[in-house]
């Protein structure tokens, strides 16, 4: 199935945030939740293997917006041979942009590709965090491959991939986490690095990126809290 | 040509490459690397990850040569290879091995292209424009920049574990269609495959005062 979102936030001639366009179709619906804020309403069971989604945001300048989602995506695998399912986000940012999906959790035999791509002009912010849980309890992991691109100015600041669960190359014993939590967060001055026990924070121009795993989606998010400046509670909603 | 792709691959080039340890000396100190079959793991792990995305640039790089101008293509590049590794300490590793390769290879193969390079460039760019310069394909390049990701790292864990020598040679061996199938993905492609756990070793390891080697 193909999915599309689209939500452009302005800002109006007294400053404050509109949404002039909140759009979806497909397995997704699109709630306005706050005067900024949208939530992502699964419509459908999935993603499903073969499922394509893609979410195109637009922040303008001084316009603030902020995405979430009402519960985890949980990715399944469609009958017989099930090919990838996709999730690629793309962001053109000149205001405000906070990114805070509820988790992703890739069940057995499920391969599922994110993307987000972001363009940021000058001064715009960004904080996009991804959670992932690789299979549900007793289950065997699923497949996960995370790509992340944010440019400002046509500049890349950070473009990585991340694969995780059986088969991935750099998921391997003893180190091979089910769960994995990332934040970018771009909007102000180039930070240091931090390290902690399965986590680490590593600067970018403008700002970080954090990182951490651990066996439980719990833990890792603590642990990605250890290493970044700013409140776990502002970066991710966690199921608590 | 063949003689200088094995010259840009041969562990002798003195272009500094042997005090770097790739992660290997963190991962021994952080337990996850005790013995050959660790070791393997390890290598396959970095090759993967740090081995594609230097493939890929490497590749870039020889072809960027070619370019009327190559400043701003390899410019763009060396911006790419920051942005693929995000780690303070990994781009300092990085741009130091690159230095020494131009130093050893500008002299080796004089061109005009060294001195379209950055100043202190990363090194798979290094590498591009040496196998370039060498008379090298871009599938070269990659092909060199492959192989580097795991063959120092494969050293400094002997030495440092002091293991036998043959059989850490009979694990690098083995790696060979794995690093082959990781050259030839990358050469028309800049891959961005990364570790975090590479990050993290990276950045404990340039934090310490007791280690030795320089990454």
């Amino acid at each position: 199935m193909r999915t599309l979102v689209e939500v452009v936030a302005r800002c109006d001639a007294r400053g404050r945030t509109v949404l002039p366009v909140v759009r979806a179709s497909g397995q997704l619906a699109v709630r306005r939740t706050g005067p900024e804020a949208v939530h992502l309403v699964a419509t459908a069971f999935g993603p499903l293997g073969g499922d394509d989604v893609e979410i195109r945001l637009v922040v303008e300048a001084g316009a603030r917006l902020a995405v979430h989602s009402v519960a985890a995506a949980v990715v399944l695998a469609a009958r017989g041979e099930s090919p990838p399912s996709r999730q690629v986000v793309h962001a053109e940012v000149a205001g405000v942009l906070h990114l805070a999906p509820e988790p992703t959790v890739v069940t057995a035999r499920a391969d599922h590709r994110a993307e987000l791509h972001v363009q940021l002009s000058d001064d715009a912010e960004l904080t996009a965090t991804e959670q992932v849980l690789l299979g549900r309890v007793g289950e065997e992991p699923g497949r996960w491959t995370g790509t992340t691109r944010v440019e400002r100015d046509g500049r890349p600041l950070v473009h990585t991939t991340i694969g995780l669960g059986p088969g991935a190359p750099a998921w391997l014993p003893p180190v091979a986490p089910r769960a994995y939590v990332s934040t970018v967060w771009i909007g102000g001055p180039q930070s240091e690095v931090a390290t902690g026990v399965d986590a680490v924070r590593l600067p970018l121009p403008g700002g970080w990126v954090g990182t951490a795993w651990g066996d439980e989606l719990h833990e890792a998010v603590s642990r990605l809290a250890s290493v970044t400046p700013r409140p776990v509670d502002e970066l991710v909603e966690v199921a608590r | 040509m063949t003689a200088a792709l094995l010259t840009l691959a041969d562990s002798r080039l003195p272009a500094g490459g042997h005090i770097h340890s790739g992660g290997v000396e963190q991962a021994i100190a952080a337990g996850v690397l005790t013995d050959p079959g660790s070791l393997a793991v390890f290598l396959r792990r970095r090759l993967a990850t740090s081995g594609a995305v230097a493939a890929g640039l490497a590749a870039a790089a020889c072809r960027a040569v070619d370019a009327t101008d190559p400043v701003a293509p390899l410019a763009a590049l060396d911006a790419e290879a920051d942005a693929r590794t995000p780690s303070p300490a990994l781009r300092a590793a990085s741009r130091q091995q690159g230095r020494g390769l131009v130093r050893v290879g500008s002299r080796a193969w004089p061109h005009p292209a060294w001195a379209a390079l950055p100043a202190q460039p990363h090194h798979p760019l290094a590498l591009g424009v040496a196998a370039a310069t060498g008379g090298l394909t871009p599938r070269d390049a990659a092909h060199a920049a492959a192989y580097l990701s795991i063959s120092g790292p494969a050293t400094a864990a002997q030495r440092l574990l002091a293991m036998d020598p043959i059989t850490v040679a009979a694990v690098t061996a083995r790696l060979a269609p794995e690093v082959d199938e990781v050259a030839e993905a990358s050469v028309e492609d800049l891959p961005a495959a990364t570790d975090p756990l590479l990050d993290l070793l990276a950045e404990l390891h340039a934090a310490r005062t007791d280690r030795f080697f320089a990454s």
